[in-house]
């Protein structure tokens, strides 16, 4: 998050302050104040809550954020399983799971190096129709032939 | 926005931070990065190089390695469900058909490679991923120490997986 603090409040107090991350919350006006003006001290410690932001947003990334980290566990918990207990079951969960491994994954990438509002728009719409693809090719592999599963399987047993 | 001199008495502050006329912030990071980017696009400032000046690390290779072996396993999954979706026969069909070629065998011992050391660097690189992301090994000789460990484990894994020779 972007934070303007002022350069005297660096001299005089050094950097600690600035780790408090209350003061890293608001941003100070440009209004100029003469020098004689007694500064008065904020005494009510104004804290990162979401409540006191006007207009702060949804928590639709901070959910992204831990459904991404969900999704991470279950396919460290999906390998054993699919050596051990192989079959439909684990083949469709790991076509689920890795599909939108995938999917987040890419999408983040695409976040870091593609800026401007069309571009983004455009290459989210690919995104979503190569994982759309994916998953159904996975699904269809499952149903009609061997399984994800089985196929490592033969794969290593050559 | 400007940044004004104060006068001396904010040395007397022992608590709290002193403020002159804030206000809470209104903008998300959203916002706040996409007006970074309008902005330095319409002033035409060149990206930093970094890549091209910047001394590598240890950390920062296998952070872009963990980048690309995602890529590329992604990759690799999309390409083997168009594949599924497009040609006629089925998957044991042409493991034979492959394997029966003269260059079959060692063709299959590099898929092997190929799905074992990017799955295995992506998936402990990922581990240690969650580990930060719990609060842990932050500290530069832990960062290290743990980027040793996944590379250790990565070499040891992708060797036994290649020589591992299931029956189906």
């Amino acid at each position: 998050m972007a934070a303007i603090v002022r350069i005297s409040s660096l001299c005089h107090r050094g950097v600690k302050p600035l780790f408090h991350r209350s003061s890293l919350l608001l941003r100070p006006l440009g209004v100029q104040q003469k020098d004689q003006d007694r500064p008065y001290q904020l005494t009510a410690r104004i804290h990162g809550s979401p409540s006191l932001y006007s207009g702060s947003g949804s928590k639709a990334a901070s959910l992204h954020w831990t459904g991404e980290r969900v999704v991470s566990v279950m396919l460290l918990a999906l390998g054993p399983a699919a050596y051990y207990i192989p079959g439909p079951a684990i083949d469709y969960s790991l076509a689920a799971a890795i599909t939108l491994h995938s999917h987040w994954g890419i999408g983040q990438v695409l976040t870091d190096y593609i800026h401007g509002e069309s571009k983004i728009k455009v290459a989210n719409a690919c995104l979503f129709l190569l994982s759309t693809v994916t998953f159904a090719g996975l699904c269809y592999f499952n149903h009609n032939d061997v399984g994800i599963c089985k196929a490592v399987a033969l794969l290593w047993s050559k | 926005m400007s940044l004004t001199r104060q006068g001396t008495c904010l040395s007397r502050s022992q608590f709290g931070v002193l403020y002159r006329h804030a206000v809470p912030m209104g903008t998300t990071a959203k916002e706040e990065m996409n007006k970074f980017w309008a902005k330095n696009n319409k002033l035409n400032r060149p990206m930093s190089p970094h890549v091209t000046v910047y001394k590598w690390s240890v950390p920062m290779m296998m952070s872009i390695s963990h980048r690309g072996t995602g890529l590329g396993l992604s990759a690799g999954v999309s390409a083997f469900a168009l594949l599924a979706l497009v040609l006629p026969g089925s998957y044991p069909y042409y493991l034979d058909l492959i394997h029966s070629q003269s260059f079959g065998p060692a063709l299959i011992g590099l898929a092997k490679f190929g799905i074992a050391f990017p799955l295995s660097y992506h998936t402990f690189n990922g581990i240690r991923h969650l580990c930060w992301d719990s609060g842990k090994g932050f500290k530069i000789p832990e960062v290290y120490g743990s980027g040793y460990t996944v590379i250790v484990l990565t070499v040891l894994t992708t060797i036994a997986a290649v020589a591992y020779k299931g029956a189906a």
